[in-house]
């Protein structure tokens, strides 16, 4: 046998008796599939490389040119008319045959979409989203420690991080609305958010009991109402919570009021508040409502 | 078989070109041609915008800022709509961007408002507590360059048909008109949601500060 196979396959005996030790070294399990794969894989990878690399080195050695020159020869440098390798050829055959496949059927061309593979995986997320959170929604602990990851990266470049509206900047979340916000609105009117019960007209109330509601709703609806509630409760319910739904609610931040708010924006006394339309999912909005409630103490 | 080949350079070279620039050819070349086409309903930039455009490049708001949403759900949720080629039409150059240090600007007219950015350029710790970003406040006192604006604003609409109206017109009477009678009315608007005094008088008196450019042309990133 010749010396260098005989090296050769040492070397590769070598290599593998080396993978042996370091399997027994690392506790790897040779009963998993993959790991005895990737075991067979590196010993036929350690004997191919070294047994055929050896064989060509020996052949090297001994083999002399022959066979037929090519016609053409440039400065003095023939060409062999060697016969192409079978496998090689069939092979190169092989991948021509393939290419005109990808082209036509297998890829064609323009057959992907950045956008189309967006689509899925928003929509991936979606489901994973909702069934994941179907449970928490139902906790208001979690609700609110969604709503207020949201609201740290959404809201707070305007409102500031606590919600406090960074002194009067925007609207401050821990009141629902200022004696002065009630009066401009008593003033001029509303219909912003489109709210089922229609517009609010202006001059609804005036003076002294304008101020008086003013106080009131302001300070949380604590105490006795004035006697200029009534007017305000027709829509905006005795308790001023909204009547269902079908005005806004005066007292909190409650799940309609945050949709409707992101859904067309506001301009009032501190400036104007742009919509966010279908930004968030109702979940995400529910989540957000529920922080707010909690940042009025 | 082939030998003809090797006995033609020349014409192997460009055989080889062509093989090799082929899915170029085919993927690329259709996709720019479609995307250099503006959206519906884009329009240019005002002269406003423009020289806005031209305080972002000079004060290299584009180092740390991007104007290119991927679509991918993290960018989305943030951002809003992934960006479309056909959105940047007008932009010339386009400043996408390459890199994050603060957020991606390409829709920052959808959920910011010029009294936001008012505050936030004067002093961005102001608004966003942990914010890096420095101020810039020479822009509340340094005069926008609207002529070269203007300039721009004529040459795009002669070299590349960009659909300005009979607004846009060479010379420099056509500029004061237009100066006079668009661009001041659109920075009045902007100065008056800024809420800031020294840059209303400054409007008022027919001058546009660099920050009132700046703010038109992030209002217009939608």
């Amino acid at each position: 046998m010749n010396s260098f196979i005989v090296k050769g396959l040492v070397l590769a005996g070598v290599l593998i008796v080396a993978t042996l030790v370091v399997i027994k070294q690392m506790h790897i399990d040779l009963s998993d599939p993959i790991n005895l794969i990737t075991f067979l894989g590196a010993i036929a990878i350690a004997v191919l490389t070294f047994g055929v690399g050896a064989k060509y080195m020996a052949q090297m050695k001994t083999d002399t040119a022959g066979g037929e020159l090519a016609e053409e020869n440039w400065d003095g440098i023939g060409e062999y008319k060697n016969e192409l390798p079978a496998g090689w050829a069939w092979s190169f055959f092989g991948t021509m045959v393939w290419a005109v496949w990808y082209f036509l059927w297998g890829y064609p061309l323009n057959a992907y979409s950045q956008i189309g593979e967006y689509n899925k995986e928003v929509k991936a997320y979606n489901a994973k989203f909702e069934k994941k959170f179907e449970a928490a929604a139902k906790d208001p602990a979690t609700l609110r420690d969604m709503g207020e990851s949201i609201f740290l990266v959404q809201c707070a470049p305007c409102h500031g991080e606590t919600g406090d509206g960074l002194s009067g900047k925007a609207q401050d979340f821990e009141q629902r609305m200022s004696k002065k916000q009630v009066l401009a609105v008593l003033k001029s009117g509303q219909h912003q958010l489109m709210y089922p019960l229609g517009a609010m007209p202006a001059g609804l109330a005036s003076g002294q009991q304008a101020e008086e509601v003013a106080a009131y709703i302001a300070g949380g609806m604590k105490g006795k109402a004035p006697a200029a509630w009534a007017t305000c409760a027709g829509c905006h319910g005795q308790d001023g919570t909204g009547n269902g739904g079908t005005a806004p609610n005066l007292k909190t931040y409650d799940e309609t009021l945050v949709t409707h708010v992101l859904k067309h924006g506001k301009t009032g006394i501190i400036g104007h508040m742009p919509a966010f339309p279908g930004r968030f999912t109702p979940i995400q909005e529910k989540a957000l409502a529920a922080y707010l409630q909690t940042l009025k103490q | 078989m082939f030998h003809w080949l090797e006995k033609n350079p020349f014409l192997f070279s460009v055989g080889v070109f062509i093989v090799i620039a082929f899915a170029g050819l085919v993927e690329i070349l259709p996709n720019f041609a479609e995307a250099s086409r503006p959206i519906k309903g884009l329009k240019p930039y005002t002269v406003l915008q423009l020289a806005g455009k031209e305080v972002y490049k000079k004060d290299n708001c584009i180092a740390c800022h991007s104007q290119l949403i991927r679509p991918f759900k993290s960018e989305t949720d943030r951002y809003g709509k992934y960006s479309l080629s056909g959105e940047y039409a007008y932009d010339r150059p386009f400043l996408w961007g390459s890199k994050r240090t603060g957020p991606d600007l390409h829709r920052v007219g959808n959920y910011r408002t010029p009294d936001w950015h008012a505050n936030h350029m004067w002093d961005p710790k102001s608004v966003v507590p942990d914010s890096i970003m420095p101020a810039y406040k020479h822009q509340f006192k340094n005069v926008a360059d609207m002529k070269t604006a203007y300039a721009e604003a004529v040459t795009v609409k002669k070299v590349f048909n960009t659909p300005y109206g009979d607004e846009i017109q060479p010379g420099k009477a056509a500029f004061e008109k237009y100066y006079k009678t668009i661009a001041l009315p659109e920075a009045l608007k902007i100065a008056k949601a800024m809420k800031n005094k020294d840059v209303l008088a400054m409007v008022q008196q027919g001058k546009i500060p660099e920050i009132v450019a700046l703010v038109a042309y992030l209002e217009r990133l939608k």
